[in-house]
């Protein structure tokens, strides 16, 4: 294959293209100040969100990243270890670029009143070039700048709507979160670097033995570590920004940083704890099997995500609080690390942030659509909108019934195999088994408040008259397009089990 | 080394409880940037102290990135503290209550 002739740092495209897109937005803006041509931007956008998502699908099929010993050109490491691309960097990135590219072609309308159009592209483009980064980072210094990368212009865009009082509020609590929880992931940093003497990930994993004096505090580093992956994944203890942020921020911003910024978060947990801290060896040390943290915190969260948004009235609340529910669901893959059967696990929440990303993407884009119309934002306010948008609501049906998982559709299937393999790992760890039941309850649960959702847009009449709804053409292509993915995503279900199973068996390995 | 290495740890740590104490109580957001940079510059502490400690250089190459972030990070905390007092007309992180928690 042409690949093998490519330098080693080619590997890391889909960031370079990223970046490209980035500076090439910014080119514009430095030709055209206060340009508001948007087609030209939004388009820019999401080619290079496309032209990323190509390369990465072309490696994948090219073989990057798949051991040489399963007929692949091997896992490229770049820069001394500091950067890696293997199947989870390349699985990962193809959610944040189609994330990306869906954000894009939304923003077309739903800013279009917007002062400051290329600046806002921009942004996207460099929060979504340090998200590809994050899938990549194998060292605690890339973790972190790629980490803030992706913080840096997540916070300036949520916030962007610079009369708004929410989306202003929204910024701030955010912002103040993730300084905070980046300072102390900063602190974890330092403790691990001083109970082993290193920063990258496998030499960390080489020295675990060395640390046995500094036990305590590669302890407690490893903590203050799950708390920085807590905030960008938006579990517990570092949730409570999610709701503020989700419902401040423009709907776009929302379905953005829900979906592939939560991606992000988990593939550098997933990274770091499979990597820098293998199970044994770091409970040798420490004297705590680590996984118990994630054991807890997956049910907590779940359950608190879960309970929380059954009680919501506003609809953007409620889909915040749902995301939270599914980092939950996600966290279980870090849980069952310790059993026998981990790999599979992992590969199962991998899958399930996968479909994740498609579905959420689409139910917050359905809220920029009611926001574009001005409907209003609690439940009621969506009543009987079937009858005048049928299509979008088609759309809201399939995420919804997706995201609590109704069979045949693609939610559905993550979830049951999620499920399986938790029950497959009780063997090992006896605590799975709480998991499991945890993951039903919540399930069952989170049917309630999603098909509320459903027969308010399907069932109910509306309150009052509303005039005719206007069709924009950019967020109905991206629901649409979200929505057949979303059911794609069930004939592709086999593939994209084995892509998630491979690259998780690969990263423990 | 001249002095052990468990006062660099002992010094960072207070420093992070200073900075820590400071988010927790101040209702300022300037003070709340301030208290952040503090934590920071107490895991640059212990990067530094600690590369003197293994003998390695990684350490002090990384606090130079973490002080870089923290200013791009400030620099990002100033424009939106701009932007809060410009709509709420103060800088009081607790006056900002449009969405109830």
């Amino acid at each position: 294959m042409a690949v093998l002739e490519l330098p080693q740092w080619t590997a890391l495209a889909p960031a370079l293209v990223f970046v490209a897109t980035a500076l090439a937005l910014f080119v514009i803006d430095s030709i055209n100040p206060h340009t508001r041509n948007r087609s030209l931007l939004a388009g820019t956008t999401a080619v290079g969100a496309l032209a990323a998502l190509g390369v990465t699908v072309w490696f994948m099929l090219a073989g990057v990243g798949t051991p040489t010993a399963e007929g692949g050109l091997g896992v490229v490491e770049l820069f001394g270890g500091q950067f890696v691309v293997d199947q989870m960097t390349l699985f990962f990135t193809t959610v944040v670029s189609i994330v990306t590219a869906l954000v894009a072609v939304a923003s077309y309308d739903y800013m279009a009143d917007h002062t400051y159009q290329s600046e806002y592209y921009s942004l996207i483009m460099l929060a979504a070039t340090g998200m590809a980064a994050m899938a990549a980072a194998n060292s605690l210094v890339t973790v972190f700048i790629a980490l803030e990368l992706a913080s840096l212009p997540s916070y300036a865009l949520v916030a962007i709507l610079k009369d708004n009082r929410g989306s202003v509020e929204a910024g701030l609590k955010y912002f103040l979160i993730g300084a905070l929880s980046s300072a102390i992931f900063l602190y974890g940093i330092s403790l691990v670097y001083g109970a082993t003497g290193h920063l990258q990930l496998e030499a960390i994993a080489d020295n675990l033995d060395g640390a046995d004096a500094y036990g305590g505090l590669l302890g407690l580093g490893i903590l203050m570590l799950i708390g920085g992956f807590a905030y960008k994944t938006a579990s517990v203890p570092f949730h409570f920004w999610a709701p503020e942020a989700y419902e401040g921020a423009p709907a776009p911003i929302s379905a953005f940083l829900s979906s592939a910024s939560k991606a992000a978060g988990f593939v550098i947990a997933f990274r770091v704890f499979t990597t820098a801290f293998p199970v044994e060896a770091t409970t040798a040390v420490i004297g705590i099997d680590w996984t118990t943290a994630f054991v807890v915190l997956a049910i907590v969260t779940m359950t608190l995500g879960n309970f929380a948004a059954a009680t919501q009235d506003n609809v953007k609340r409620m889909l915040a609080y749902s995301s939270i529910g599914h980092a939950g669901y996600a966290l279980i893959g870090l849980a069952g690390l310790s059993a026998d059967g981990g790999e599979l696990v992992m590969g199962a929440a991998m899958m399930h942030l996968f479909v994740y990303g498609f579905m959420n993407t689409g139910a917050f884009l359905f809220v920029a659509l009611a926001e574009y119309w001005g409907v209003g934002r609690t439940f009621e306010d969506y009543n009987g909108l079937a009858r005048q948008a049928p299509v979008a609501c088609a759309a809201l049906g399939i995420f919804m019934f997706s995201l609590a998982g109704i069979p045949p559709l693609g939610g559905f299937w993550s979830k049951y195999i999620l499920f399986t393999e938790t029950i497959g790992a009780a063997g090992t760890n006896g605590a799975m088994l709480v998991v499991a039941a945890a993951l039903v309850v919540n399930s069952a649960l989170s049917l309630y408040y999603y098909s509320r959702l459903v027969k308010a847009v399907w069932i109910e009449d509306p309150i009052g008259e509303r005039d005719a709804l206007a069709q924009p053409i950019g967020l109905y292509a991206a629901i649409v397009v979200a929505a057949v993915l979303t059911v794609v995503a069930l004939p592709a279900f086999g593939p994209i089990a084995d892509a998630a199973q491979q690259a998780a068996a690969v990263a423990i390995g | 080394m001249d002095v052990p290495i468990e006062y660099f740890v002992l010094l960072s740590m207070a420093l992070f409880s200073i900075g820590l104490f400071g988010i927790l109580t101040r209702r300022n957001a300037l003070l709340f940037l301030m208290s952040v940079e503090i934590m920071v510059n107490a895991a640059n502490v212990n990067l530094i102290a600690f590369a003197f400690y293994h003998g390695n250089l990684t350490g002090q190459v990384f606090a130079l990135f973490a002080m870089a972030l923290a200013a791009a990070e400030v620099a990002i905390g100033l424009g939106i503290v701009l932007v809060l007092y410009r709509n709420f007309r103060d800088v009081d992180v607790t006056v900002p209550t449009t969405m109830r928690w």
